[in-house]
Parts: structure tokens; C-alpha cells; sequence
């Protein structure tokens, strides 16, 4: 099912549905993209935000349950997870959630990251100007959305070109009618163009399929680049994919049960109780990311644990170039 | 889910980040890409920087002491408590019997609000905060040098320099987002040069790395100045356009031969030769300092070293070059702005000179003797001539030196008001605990090391009960008869830029996500990047000749080894939000020793072993870890941790100038626990 939104219906069209699910999409927060909840702020589709969406499933930090203690007993409450339609997510956050759908839908299912799944609605948006930093193309996840949406939309002169993908798209066309026209078909062989015009933009960047990753990996210097990491950890918290935690209990004799993100750059993520840790240096910790990213996540998903989004570079304290494996200071 | 730009609370790099909000609560934090200095990016406690904000920990209620315990009070009755005890105090020993503590964890308009309260609601001068545990003596040293004791340039002027000479700074751990600029600097070519005793990360990235000897400091840097006077690197146009005093500099360097500096500092003339030759032939060159400095009995005298070769070079007052004091906590450099300082108002204006125009400013009589430092407040206490005092986010019992001497103090204390955020060793010994709004629920300024002043806003309600500090200061004020009108923080910086003619052009309305650097005069001033350009603020900037001194306390025989403190990435201060945070809490867990595996050896321990640590004020217990990054005779310490406190082995050696403790050098000896 296809429709074109004209421009002047986009923000009727999400008011509407604002008035059933929360609205989560890039905004302008003083003046810098981020996503949030969208309550009339203007929208920010032009770029995708530093931060990506993945915590909307997975949040930094979220109560998994309280418990509360009366008389010797213990209650446990849980609260339901809200109602959301991501709007506006790129291609390779999208493919970053169809990861984390395979990992924490496999054997032990997650169920906290299942629920709040099930109630997220996605509409998706196609890139038409992939960023300098971006390798979607080469990792299979972009510029083109291919599958795992509700509503794919398309920025093309017209307006927003709305594809249905499941039948809650199908649905959200169909109830909200009065908010569309029909597509022509020029301006579906439009959409096709401009997609072609953006894969062809990041198809001529350097190769960084799982292939030739594999080779990078083993040339690295690990140790060079362990002693230049800063240990910030901002490579794990903006990866899309990545999805490590950790679980603390907050509170005696009441509290809250807390998950909350955790990073494999520390020392603490692998390190034993009797102080032994198999990963010592900053360098065998990064290499092991790589691992994760490019080895381990490929074999267990059948996709890379890397979407090519390009962010663990943007945010790297010590300027690694995380394709190159080496400082591009 | 919400989104709020505000500024870091950790380090004094002051990085902008968002938090982010869902249902009351602080759920994330992610950095801010537009941000002049941290560019999207942050360090490990920033990105987990929000996750305190709702610990169930967190002082939620005013208390008031009954015997042992703290109980449960109301605003009202807590306020007029605190109203009665010092009002009643002040009449029976007079006004210089209370003091003030203020917190550079506090706003720009808190630590206002405290200074006024000192001096027009008290009527003493007794107001002083931690920043004279770390840069009392870069106050004192670059404002006689220079005329003004804050960082010459931009943080990310680093990047343009051609050499950087960092000194007693382990800036990838304590200041990442400087070291970020630092390294772009050597991407480009910049040498680094790191002095620093122990082979710290930034020491490894380093092309030269030189570890003197504890405390000697000044040789080392006098010998660096003779070379290059000696091989004629020294600016002349500069030294006689610019300068006043060089001529006593270059006598008093001429003995500090590499040969004799060797002697000294156990660095080897050929390093030092070579090292003095990297700065001084640079084009541009820039100097960075933190404690390693500062936190010595000549510790004024260290800095002026450090001036003085920066002016014998014409380093100062150029993109690329200048004088950086890393300053610690993230609003340090804001609260002596406000002249949280017994000597000075706000925006450095002396007492002894601006008094009348803030007589006529706050309409009430201002007190003329000089007021208590921080360390001199704790010995008045302890004889009983302070008795009343309050303090305000900052925990002297962990940071300041020889706790037990500290605890003797507060317990001597006849009222003792503690605000925080969370319990601390320091609450636990107070009359009355107000229970304060952290950064994430309120609004407010920060002024970061590079004199950015800039907004945090307000991402939260306060937790429980709690308030914001310049609501509860400006209650008081009006307790004790002053006027306290204010609405808003933003208020409160209006009657800051009016006062303060550094801050004269700033503006809540005027700081949107990157601030203004002072000074900023006037409303359609720019703000200032970089100091001195044209003219010193003393007109000719200051030579002064230094000489080396020895620490105070020196190895012998019982305490064979010099114990020396400092801090981790991992951790800040004294742990109250870091040791609540749990990834940050996992990594460094426990208190350690860092020791040279030769002394281990000598000592009869092992790595991973408990050792007690003891020096001649007191012992500790913690985990002994061999590194060859401390050298030989050298003992680390990190001291943020409550259950083995660093400073129950510090010693009170003061710095005569700017009244710094030497928290670097304390002789110790080390021995495996039974």
C-alpha cells in the first residue's frame, strides 16, 4: 500500500497519531537533533542524531520491576511499557533493531526488551544523503530500507512518499485516509531514482563488508590502539547494536530493580571476582568489540553487529577511525 | 521522553551533554555535538553522569541531631534553628566566630548568595572553599604574574600549539576532554613533553616523559629557563615591551645548570637539556598544570616558576601558547569568580578596596578584617575561636588533609550546618543536614576551567524535600535582614553582572548552549578567548625570581617513602555521586596503594595483597597493586575512597603564600597487614 503525505499534512498527520501512541522521532532540542518524544517541536529529518533510538527498546537505564516489602512479604509491581510509534529512524537504526529483535527474541527470550517491542510501531525513514562517515551499503543495512517497518516514507519532491509494511501499516494508512492522496507512478520512480542516486554516494567508500573487516581486524595493532583509547566508552553507548547491561538492585527493604547499560571497554565487564580478567588491556577489550561487531553477532543473527552508521567514530574521545583501525588525528 | 542540554558536574572541563527524562526520572545521558569544547563527545563519567540523580540515597529531608541520632525536621523549623544558633553565637563572640565553606559543586549564584551571606547577613569575611585545596597558589601566583589566576586561552587553542609542557596533570584520567585537544595538538606535530613522577597514560603518549623527584618542581623548571637563556631562546622584545623584573629571574636561574637540576630532581641533565630545548625552540607553546603543582608547601612559587617561563619566551597571549591551570571540579573556577574567598569579592575585587561600593550595592555595612582560608578555619575550630559554621556541598573529612585532626575540629564545633546531596562523612558529624537539589534539578551557571560560563537547566523537580541552595541561602539572607528578592537563579546573575565587571555583559538570555568567557563586560561583548593579548590586567606582567625548596616532610629512616595522592578516571573526589554509580563503582571498587615491584620487594609484598599504609598521622589498609608507572621510593594513593581515607596520612604543611596543604608529599612506609 502507497500513499503520498503532502508536506503541509506531516505534522495534522502525527498529531493524530500522537493523540493514541507517544510520538518518538528526531527533533531539534536547543538547536541539536536528538530523538525524543515529539510534542510539537520542530522536526529534525534532515540528518540522523548523534544518539540513536535504540533506547526507546532498550533504555539506558528502566526499572524492570519494584519490590515493596510489607509484614515479611515481599510484592513485586512492574509497570506496562508505553505505547509508541518511532517515527522518522533510518535505515541503519532500523537494521541495528532487527539485530537486537534476533538476540533478545532467541533462547532466553527477554521479555522487558519483547514487550516494549511489541508495543513500538516503526516508520521508518529512507536516507537519501548518507553522511560522510557512512557504510551502510557495504554492511547490507541501507540506504535503503528492505523490510521490518510498519510505514517506510520517503522524502521526494511531492511531499513524503508512505509505503505500508505489515498490516499496523496497512492499518495506519487506512484509518488516517483523510491525511493522504494516491501516489502517481512518477513519483514512485522518483523514490527508486533518489534511492539509487544515495547507494551510489556510499557505494565508492572504502569496503568495509564483514570480508574485509575480518582482514582489518587481523592486521590491527591492538596494543597501539589500546594505549591510545581513553576509555570512554562512547563507542558502545552510541552503537545501535550494542546492548550489554547490567542489573543492580536499588533500595533496601523497598527498591527498584534496575538494568542498565553497561560497556565491555571496561575492565570491570570481564573481570573475575578473584580479580583475574581474560581481557586486561584496553586493546583486548577493543579487539574483542570487534569480535562482537564483526564475527561473533554475525554468526549467532546472520547479520553484522554493525550497521555502518558510522557514529563510533564520531564520539571516539581518542579520534580512532573505527573502519581503518588507526588514529586519525 | 524528554531532552535537556545542560553542563557536565564532574571535572572542570564543563563538556555540555543532554539528560534525558522519563516519568521524573533521569533515565540517560548523551553528549552534546554542538558543544564548543566537547564536540559530541564525553568521558566515561560523563556518559554514565546522570545515574546519582535518583539514587535511593539521596538526602531527602531536612534533619535535625537528638542526641546520637539525625531526625526528621520541617523547612521552617530547620531555618529558624540555623537563624537562632548563629545569630546567637554571632552576639556572644562576635561575627568572625562563624564561618562559611561554600561548594564549588554549587552554582555560580549558590556560592554568590554564600559570600553575601558571610559577609552582609554574618558580617565576617570567613568564607573560603576547596579551591584552596587546589589552585589557592594559581589565584595567588598568575594574578601577581599576569593579574588575573585563570587559564590564559581556550582549552582547544592546545590543538594549534607546537609544543605543550603538561606538568603534575594525569589529564586523560582527570581532564579527557583537554587531553582530546591535546592529542589533535600532537596530531599536528606538537611535542608533549610530561613531568609527572608517575608514567601516567598521557606521560606514555608523550615524546618525552621526565619523573622528578617529589617536590622539586622548581629546580627543574629553573633549569629549563637557564638552558634556554643560555642558548638564547628567550624573547626579548617580548621580556622588555611586555615584562617588568627579568634581570632577578636570570641571576637566580643562572646556578640551575642541568648538572646541578639533576642533583635535585634525579632527572638526567641530558632529558632535561633536551626537554627545555622542546619548549623553548617551539614557535608556540603552551603550558598545562593541575595539582602535580599546586598542592605543595611552595606551591605559589612553583606556579610563578611556570610563569615566569612562559613570559621569558613570549608564550603568553597568542593562539597555541599561554598558561592552563586545570581546575577540578567543574565549578571551582565560578565559585572563587564569586569570590567565595576571604580576601576578595566577586570578580577578584579586593576587600580592602571594593568595600564601600559593595557597602552601597547590598545597602548594609560590610566587615574589614580579613577573613579565615579553609585550613585556617579548621584550626580555629579546633581552638574554639570558630564555632559556628556551614558547609555547603564539600566533605572535608574525606578531602581536606589529617583527618583526624579535621574531625577533632568539627566535633569542637558548637553548630555545625552541613547542605549535600547525599550522606557524607561530614554530614554525619553535623547539628543540622539540609538536604539539596542536585544539578540536574535546577537551574543555574557553571563557569568551567577556560572561563566558560554556562547554563544548567533544570531536567527534574527536586528529590523529596530537597531544595536548591540559592533558594535556601536566600531565605537566610532575608532572616538575617538582607534583601533577597530574587525570582529566579537568572535574577541573581543580574545582580552578579552589576556587581561584577567581569561578568557585566552576561545574561541568562546570552549563554544558549556554548556560554560567554569572561571577561565580558558589557552586553554586546563577545566574551574573551584568549587573556593578555594586548596588555597584561596588571598593565606589565611580573617576574619573579623562585627558588627550590625541600618538601616538608622528607624519607627517613621510620618513613622510609614519600606517599603521594591523587585521583582516578574512575572516580571524583570524594565519591559521593562516582561511588553510586555502579559501572563506575565496579571498576575501581576499593581503596589501593601503587607501588614500584623493587620497593615491593624490599617491603615483603605482593600484588593484590592488603598492606597498611602509615605515615606519622595515622595508618590505612587497602589493596597493594605493582606498577612500574610509580617509580622507586614513590607510593600512590587515590584518595577517593571513605573505608581507607588517603588524608588520615596527609599532612597540614601549609604553603605560606596561598595556604595550600601538601597533599603530594607525605613520608610513609608500607608493610603486609597480619
Amino acid at each position: 500500500m502507497k500513499a503520498l503525505l503532502s508536506r503541509d499534512m506531516l505534522i495534522p498527520f502525527l498529531t493524530e497519531i500522537g493523540k493514541k501512541l507517544e510520538v518518538v522521532a528526531p527533533v531539534l532540542a536547543n538547536g541539536e537533533r536528538v530523538f525524543c518524544t515529539w510534542t510539537g517541536q520542530p522536526l529534525a529529518l534532515d540528518e540522523n542524531p548523534l544518539n540513536p533510538p535504540a533506547e526507546f527498546l532498550l533504555p539506558q537505564r528502566e526499572t524492570l520491576f519494584r519490590y515493596v516489602q510489607e509484614s515479611g512479604r515481599y510484592t513485586f509491581e512492574e509497570e506496562r511499557p508505553i505505547s509508541r510509534l518511532m517515527f522518522g529512524i533510518r535505515p541503519c537504526d532500523l537494521r541495528a533493531v532487527s539485530v537486537l529483535d534476533r538476540i533478545f527474541g532467541a533462547d532466553p527470550r527477554d521479555n522487558h526488551y519483547l514487550s516494549r517491542r511489541r508495543s513500538t510501531l516503526v516508520a521508518a525513514m529512507n536516507c537519501p544523503k548518507p553522511l560522510e562517515g557512512c557504510r551502510c551499503y557495504q554492511l547490507g543495512s541501507g540506504p535503503e530500507v528492505k523490510d521490518d517497518y510498519d510505514l517506510l516514507i520517503t522524502e521526494i519532491e511531492a511531499g513524503y512518499l508512505v509505503e505500508a509494511g505489515s498490516p499496523a501499516g496497512i492499518l495506519m494508512l487506512s484509518d488516517h485516509s483523510e491525511f493522504f492522496l494516491d501516489a502517481t507512478n512518477a513519483q514512485l520512480k522518483e523514490r527508486d531514482r533518489l534511492m539509487r542516486e544515495a547507494e551510489e554516494q556510499v557505494k565508492v567508500r572504502s569496503d568495509i563488508s564483514l570480508q574485509k573487516m575480518h582482514d582489518i581486524i587481523l592486521a590491527a595493532d591492538w596494543e597501539t590502539l589500546g594505549r591510545e583509547c581513553l576509555s570512554c566508552g562512547g563507542c558502545t553507548f552510541v552503537c545501535p547494536v550494542c546492548h550489554c547491561f547490567n542489573i543492580i538492585d536499588l533500595g533496601i527493604p523497598d527498591g527498584e530493580r534496575v538494568r542498565c547499560r553497561d560497556t565491555c571497554i571496561l575492565s570491570g565487564f570481564s573481570r573475575m571476582t578473584s580479580g583475574a580478567n581474560p581481557r586486561r588491556t584496553p586493546g583486548e577489550r577493543m579487539h574483542n568489540w570487534y569480535l562482537d561487531k564483526f564475527e561473533y553477532i554475525p554468526q549467532k543473527t546472520g547479520l553484522p553487529g554493525c550497521v555502518g552508521c558510522g557514529r563510533c567514530t564520531r564520539v571516539c574521545l581518542a579520534e580512532i577511525d573505527r573502519w581503518k583501525l588507526e588514529a586519525v588525528r | 521522553m524528554e531532552k535537556i542540554h545542560t553542563t557536565c558536574v564532574y571535572c572542570g572541563c564543563g563538556c555540555g551533554l543532554f539528560l534525558h527524562v522519563e516519568s521524573g526520572k533521569v533515565v540517560g545521558a548523551s553528549p552534546s555535538s554542538s558543544h564548543p569544547l566537547s564536540q559530541g563527545r564525553l568521558c566515561i563519567k560523563g556518559w554514565l553522569g546522570a545515574e546519582f540523580v535518583n539514587h535511593p540515597d539521596r538526602l531527602k529531608t531536612p534533619l535535625i541531631r537528638s542526641g546520637e541520632r539525625l531526625l526528621k525536621a520541617e523547612w521552617d523549623e530547620v531555618l529558624s534553628l540555623i537563624t537562632a544558633r548563629f545569630k546567637e553565637i554571632k552576639d556572644r563572640c562576635g561575627p568572625d566566630s562563624i564561618a562559611i565553606l561554600t561548594s564549588a559543586k554549587g552554582t555560580n549564584e549558590e556560592n554568590y548568595l554564600l559570600m553575601k551571606l558571610a559577609r552582609a547577613g554574618f558580617g565576617t569575611n570567613n568564607v573560603d572553599h576547596v579551591a584552596r585545596l587546589c589552585h589557592a597558589p594559581t589565584v595567588a601566583g598568575l594574578s601577581y604574574a599576569f593579574g588575573s589566576g585563570a587559564m590564559t586561552n581556550p582549552i582547544s587553542s592546545l590543538a594549534q600549539a607546537d609544543a605543550i609542557l603538561i606538568v603534575g596533570s594525569n589529564t586523560t584520567e582527570q581532564h579527557p576532554l583537554v587531553a582530546f585537544h591535546m592529542l589533535r595538538g600532537k596530531a599536528r606535530g606538537a611535542k608533549i613533553i610530561a613531568v609527572d613522577p608517575r608514567r601516567t597514560q598521557i606521560a606514555d603518549l608523550a615524546e618525552l616523559h621526565l619523573s622528578p623527584r617529589l617536590g622539586t618542581d622548581i629546580a627543574w623548571i629553573n633549569c629549563f629557563l637557564n638552558v634556554i637563556i643560555q642558548e638564547g631562546l628567550i624573547d626579548e622584545e617580548f621580556i622588555s615591551k611586555r615584562t617588568t623584573g627579568f634581570d632577578e629571574v636570570r641571576e637566580a636561574v643562572s646556578k640551575y645548570t642541568p648538572e646541578a637540576a639533576e642533583k635535585i630532581t634525579g632527572i638526567p641533565a641530558h632529558k632535561l637539556r633536551e626537554a627545555a630545548l622542546a619548549y623553548g625552540s617551539a614557535d608556540r607553546a603552551a603550558i598545562v598544570y593541575a595539582m602535580g603543582i599546586t598542592q605543595h608547601t611552595t606551591g605559589t612559587d612553583n606556579v610563578q616558576a611556570l610563569a615566569n617561563l612562559a613570559l621569558a619566551t613570549g608564550n603568553v597571549g597568542m593562539e597555541g601558547t599561554g598558561v592552563y591551570p586545570l581546575r577540578g571540579h567543574q565549578n571551582v573556577q565560578g565559585a572563587c569568580d564569586m569570590g567565595a574567598l576571604p580576601d576578595l569579592y566577586s570578580g577578584y575585587q579586593r576587600v580592602a578596596q571594593a568595600r564601600e561600593k559593595f557597602e552601597q550595592a547590598w545597602s548594609t555595612p560590610l566587615p574589614e578584617n580579613p577573613g579565615l582560608t579553609a585550613l585556617e578555619m579548621i584550626d580555629a575550630a579546633k581552638e574554639g575561636r570558630v564555632k559556628g559554621l556551614l558547609v555547603v556541598g564539600e566533605n572535608p573529612m574525606m578531602s581536606y588533609p589529617d583527618r583526624n585532626r579535621v574531625k577533632q575540629a568539627l566535633e569542637t564545633l558548637e553548630f555545625l550546618v552541613v547542605c549535600d546531596i547525599f550522606p557524607t562523612e561530614t554530614t554525619e558529624l553535623a547539628d543540622v543536614v539540609l538536604p539539596a537539589a542536585s544539578f540536574a534539578e535546577k537551574d543555574g551557571t557553571f563557569t568551567s576551567t577556560e572561563r566558560r560560563i554556562q547554563l544548567i537547566r533544570q531536567a527534574l523537580p527536586p528529590c523529596g524535600e530537597s531544595r536548591p541552595e540559592w533558594v535556601v541561602v536566600a531565605d537566610l539572607l532575608s532572616r538575617f535582614g538582607v534583601a533577597a528578592d530574587y525570582r529566579s537563579p537568572a535574577d541573581v546573575m543580574e545582580e552578579i553582572a552589576r556587581v561584577t565587571p567581569i561578568y557585566g555583559g552576561v545574561s541568562y538570555d546570552r549563554l544558549g548552549t556554548g556560554g560567554l568567557q569572561w571577561p565580558c563586560p558589557s552586553k554586546d561583548h563577545p566574551g574573551t578567548g584568549i587573556l593578555h593579548a594586548e596588555k597584561f590586567s596588571v598593565g606589565l606582567a611580573r617576574f619573579r625570581p623562585v627558588e627550590h625548596k625541600e618538601p616538608f616532610e622528607a624519607p627517613e629512616e621510620e618513613f622510609p617513602l614519600l606517599l603521594t595522592t591523587g585521583r582516578s578516571l574512575y572516580h571524583f573526589h570524594t565519591g559521593t555521586m562516582t561511588r553510586r554509580t555502579s559501572l563506575l563503582d565496579r571498576e575501581v571498587p576499593g581503596p589501593y596503594v601503587e607501588m614500584n615491584p623493587e620497593d615491593a620487594k624490599k617491603f615483603g609484598v605482593r600484588g593484590g595483597q592488603k598492606v597498611v599504609v602509615e605515615s606519622r598521622r595515622g595508618q590505612l589498609y587497602m589493596d597493594a597493586r605493582l606498577t612500574l608507572d610509580v617509580p622507586k621510593g614513590t607510593l600512590f594513593v587515590p584518595f577517593h575512597f571513605s573505608e581507607a581515607c588517603a588524608n588520615v596520612l596527609t599532612s597540614q604543611a601549609l604553603d605560606p603564600k596561598s595556604k595550600i596543604p601538601e597533599f603530594k608529599v607525605t613520608a610513609a612506609r608500607v608493610r603486609r597487614a597480619d
